[in-house]
This record gives structure tokens, sequence and C-alpha cells, in this order.
């Protein structure tokens, strides 16, 4: 079982942890504490939220922007799964 | 004649834990082909009604919903002349392109990434002007979600033309063509 690198770590957890903040966690604390939905169906914002709408997109779109970055690195800097090297480590698992 | 499920085992560590788990590998690509053919029409179907209904002004877009919201600051930078122009002729031709890639599930991994991008901006622009009215979980964010699953186990293999593609010697010779077909 490969250990993972830390750009990859950085992408899971950061990226993953953002994302599931800024919906999950957030969302929860509003529910309980602030407003059930961020914005009326008008788009009008709803100023009773505890974190600002603007302060909630940004901390998803932190995330989201760190599994894009994350992908670019993966195709300028690592070989790919399926590629001759890995293959052939994959091919000695077998018998296993 | 009897028959029994492929069944792979997953063995991976998340959160410093190790787990390890059986997939039905008959399952798994069942998913993978459902999420490519429903994901890659949704796309699709945008592109070509845009296409259909010609021309296309994605000025009340760029230019008009998005001021305000949290990518308003980039996104009406192409709200007039030659990047309104671009933006125009891109968004068609793009939802188009990233549909059939995902249908055919060809070059599927750079038509999910470019899928996910643009759900980016669907996603917040839509959001902060009155979709979030339910909300932050909207179609767009699990259309991001289902693409991002799309390119990360590279769909495209399963009864699709990258299945042939990612055998050619070419890519053989080019393991990187990896990152873009699968």
């Amino acid at each position: 079982m490969a250990d993972r690198t830390l750009p990859t770590k950085v992408a899971q957890y950061v990226g993953g942890g953002l994302v599931v903040f800024g919906v999950v966690v957030v969302g929860l604390v509003e529910m309980i504490a602030g407003a059930s939905h961020p914005v009326t169906a008008e788009g009008q914002i709803v100023h009773e939220a505890l974190v600002p709408i603007e302060m909630r997109a940004y901390l998803i779109l932190a995330g989201l922007v760190i599994w894009g970055l994350y992908a670019l690195y993966r195709v300028a800097a690592v070989a790919p799964v399926g590629a001759a090297g890995q293959r052939r480590r994959v091919e000695t698992r077998q018998p296993e | 004649m009897a028959t029994t499920e492929t069944t792979d085992s997953v063995q991976t560590r998340l959160l410093g834990r190790e787990f390890t788990f059986p997939v039905e590998g008959t399952w798994l690509a069942y998913w993978l082909v459902m999420f490519r053919l429903v994901g890659g029409w949704w796309l699709l179907h945008a592109g070509l009604d845009k296409l259909v209904n010609w021309p296309f002004d994605a000025g009340w877009f760029v230019g008009g919903a998005a001021q305000g919201t949290s990518l308003g600051p980039f996104v009406t930078l192409f709200s007039d002349g030659a990047a309104l122009t671009f933006v125009n002729i891109a968004i068609p031709i793009g939802q188009t392109m990233i549909g059939l890639g995902l249908i055919l599930g060809a070059l599927t991994r750079t038509a999910a990434f470019f899928g996910a991008f643009l759900m980016v901006f669907f996603y917040f622009i839509n959001g902060e002007t009155g979709g979030w009215a339910h909300g932050v979980v909207t179609g767009e964010l699990l259309g991001l979600l289902v693409f991002g699953m799309i390119a990360t186990l590279g769909a495209g293999r399963v009864l699709g033309v990258d299945g042939y593609l990612i055998r050619t010697e070419f890519v053989d010779k080019h393991p990187r063509l990896r990152y873009l077909i699968g």
C-alpha cells in the first residue's frame, strides 16, 4: 500500500476539508443558530446568516481550487497509474 | 450457467486508518457508465440547445448575474467585446464537446475536468443569485462532484472509446496521455 505524497494529502484533507466545512459544517451551524438558507429565491442575501454568504462561498471555492490545482499538478509532475513502471508493480502483486 | 460477480479488494489508508473492503466490479463499472451517460447528456443537451437556438448570448450571465457574486471580479472581465464573443462561442461548443466526450467515453478525463470547471461558475453564480434558496447543495455541486469522480476513476475505459485508445501503441509510448483519456 503506497503512502500518499504531501500534495495528495493536501488535496484530500485541505481541499476536501474546506468543501465539507463550507457545505456541511457551516450548514449545520446555520440550521441550529443562523439562517437555514443563505439567499432567497429572488437572490436576496439573508442577513440572519452567521457566516456571510461571501465567506461561505470563498471557503467552498478555495477547496475546489485546491482540487483543481492538484489535478494540474498530477498531470504535470506524476506518472499516471497504469504507466509501464507501475503496471509491473501491480502484476507482481497478482499472485498474492 | 452459474455466474459469479467479480469482486475486487480495495486497500487504502485515510485519516490515519487503513481500510480493506470488497468492491463488486460489475456494479462499479455499471455506475461509472450511468454517471457518464446521464452527466454527459446533461451537458450535451445544454450545448445543443444553445446551438439549435443560435445565436447564444451569455451577456446576461457573465455581465449581469455574475456581478456581486464571489466569482464576479473574474467573470465580468468577459462581459463585452471579444471576450464575450469568445464566451458566446466557447460555452455552447464546449458543453457539446464535453457531453459527447462523456457519452462516448472519448477523452473522458479531459471532458470531465472541463465539465467540473464549468460547474464551478454555474454553481456559485446561480447559487448566490437565488439557487441556494434551499441550501448550498445544488445540482451544479453534485454535477461537479460526479465529474470529479468520473475523471478520477477513468470512467471512459468502461464501454467507452477510451477503452480502445488506452491500449494503442501510441498511448503506450506516451503514458501521460492517460491523464487525458481513461
